[in-house]
């Protein structure tokens, strides 16, 4: 056999190798898990190419150092979150001089979090402005839309322009009345802070807390594709649009993050003993929710979960005991209270709550993101 | 074209890493579900058990089986502290004669589903290695 063959079957080797030992690797993750906040390092280079596909966009960008210029890769997030964020393939192209500043590599490879700090170098100008937020307590409020019913719309009323909720105030499910501050992603800034975040009981405290200390490389709705069930759907940047089929007497929730999943409430009256006809041995992903009007409240009741995922960002624990008490409440026009409360004997040491806001995006359109997608 | 020796090695290696991979996933009680594995040099039950636990919210309940009867699971305890494990039960050897097993181990590669639980068994004065692989 020839060098060269040997070379080639020793790269096939090696890449397949790579192949299995990437896999979770390769798939989005929580930041902190494979860059090293604590170590900040600024580029300025040429971009030689954009990579623009799941799970995370790459800019390739050749960074000259003492005379030798080498090949740098720039993270950055998904393509339907940077979209979001109103940036395209097109914001950079091979030729642009960037600089860009951002935490490396825990490997020490030449891979820089990109973030929002990317600059031109000749304008000094952010290549992606970032995007106005939605506008939360605007002094200006527009009365919730109304059902001939007097019900608030969850979501547009016919004949009106669509939407759907995103932009949450809280992206961490944490006991309402602590605080602890976390990442997007539901990481603690401390650790010291995780006995606070809601009543665990030992062993749950426990899982969470190795959870955390893993950077959630773990996290199945990432390393899965399992869904984002309970609260986690409005703890996404990605959104949640709520289709009211009143004829039927159903809620579906889809949802923008996952796997674009859906869950259906039904406000029928029936029993929570099967979301279809003979599935009361199969717990659900989004259990089985029935719900009814309190006045302007839709009020849920939810349970019969499976185990095989994690309702919160950040990995709080949960059993199949777990039974959910939601309430949704169009406050105005632009606002959507949503309070949880978690009742989960099998993991926690007593019921205990959590609430936020959502803000209403009008004419938007719910991000299609699919998991699948991330998964190369 | 044949591959030469060492490839050939390092190509087992991999595809073996290939399935040996293990499946991240860890959700619910760490204990919960069923386990098979071995306690070895028990001479009065056999090496082989299978193991199903449970969690009601306030202990660990389950069985072990090292045949057809089932040993009930009494005492279990779980220390997030290392993630030790601790468990206890009555098993009848064919004679009829009651003994207490004790097992003590911990929890290894928690965050995966396929985890296992490695520690030692005892019974009177027998001992043994334990060694058993959520499923």
């Amino acid at each position: 056999m020839t060098n060269t063959s040997n070379r080639i079957l020793t790269a096939g080797v090696l890449g397949l190798a790579l192949l299995v030992g990437g896999t979770t690797a390769w798939a989005h993750h929580e930041i902190a898990a494979k860059f090293d906040v604590s170590k900040s390092t600024t580029l300025t280079g040429v971009v030689t190419d954009v990579d623009w596909r799941n799970p995370h966009v790459h800019v390739f960008m050749n960074v000259t150092t003492n005379r030798q210029a080498l090949n740098w890769a720039v993270e950055l997030e998904s393509p339907s979150l940077l979209e979001m964020d109103g940036w395209s393939r097109d914001s950079l192209r091979p030729g642009d001089k960037v600089t860009v500043k951002g935490p490396r590599a825990r490997d020490n490879s030449r891979q820089v979090w990109g973030g929002n700090d990317f600059r031109f170098v000749n304008t000094g100008l952010p290549v992606f402005p970032e995007k106005p937020k939605l506008p939360r307590n605007s002094s200006v409020s527009r009365p919730a839309p109304l059902w001939p019913d007097g019900h608030p719309a969850l979501g547009a009323l016919p004949g009106t322009s669509d939407g759907f909720w995103s932009d949450p105030d809280k992206t961490g499910l944490v006991e309402d009345g602590v605080t602890a501050r976390m990442s997007e992603f539901g990481l603690l800034a401390n650790l010291a802070d995780a006995a606070k975040v809601a009543p665990m009981q030992p062993w749950a405290l426990g899982l969470y807390q190795n959870r955390q200390n893993r950077q959630l490389r773990d996290d199945p709705m990432y390393v899965n594709c399992k869904p984002p069930g309970g609260p986690r759907m409005y703890q996404s940047r990605l959104g949640v649009q709520l289709i009211e089929d009143r004829e039927r007497k159903r809620v579906f929730v889809l949802m923008g993050s996952g796997n674009h999943n859906y869950r259906i409430i039904y406000l029928d009256g029936r029993k929570q003993v099967g979301l279809q006809g003979g599935d009361d041995d199969n717990p659900l992903y989004f259990g089985r929710s029935v719900g009814n009007w309190e006045g302007k409240t839709l009020v849920v009741d939810t349970k019969d979960f499976n185990e095989d995922f994690w309702f919160t960002n950040g990995g709080l624990p949960h059993t199949d005991q777990l039974h959910l008490i939601e309430r949704f409440t169009r406050t105005d026009f632009d606002t959507l209270r949503y309070e949880v409360t978690v009742d989960d004997p099998g993991a926690y040491t007593r019921k205990w709550s959590a609430s936020w806001t959502l803000k209403w995006d009008g004419g938007g359109t719910l991000p299609s993101h699919f998991c699948q997608n991330n998964r190369q | 074209m044949k591959m030469p020796r060492s490839l050939t090695k390092l190509s087992f290696v991999v595809l073996a890493l290939a399935l040996a991979v293990s499946i991240p996933a860890q959700e619910g009680h760490p204990l919960k579900g069923s386990w098979i594995g071995v306690w070895e040099g028990n001479t009065v039950l056999g090496n082989d058990i299978l193991m199903i636990l449970g969690w009601d919210g306030k202990a660990v309940t389950g069985t072990i089986n090292p045949g057809t009867d089932n040993i009930k699971v009494e005492n279990a305890t779980l220390d997030p502290a290392g993630w030790k494990v601790h468990l206890e039960g009555d098993a009848k050897d064919k004679a009829g004669k009651s003994t207490r097993y004790v097992i003590d181990g911990a929890i290894q590669q928690l965050e995966m589903a396929n985890r296992s639980i490695t520690g030692t068994w005892k019974a009177g004065a027998a001992k043994g290695k334990f060694e058993v692989h959520r499923q």
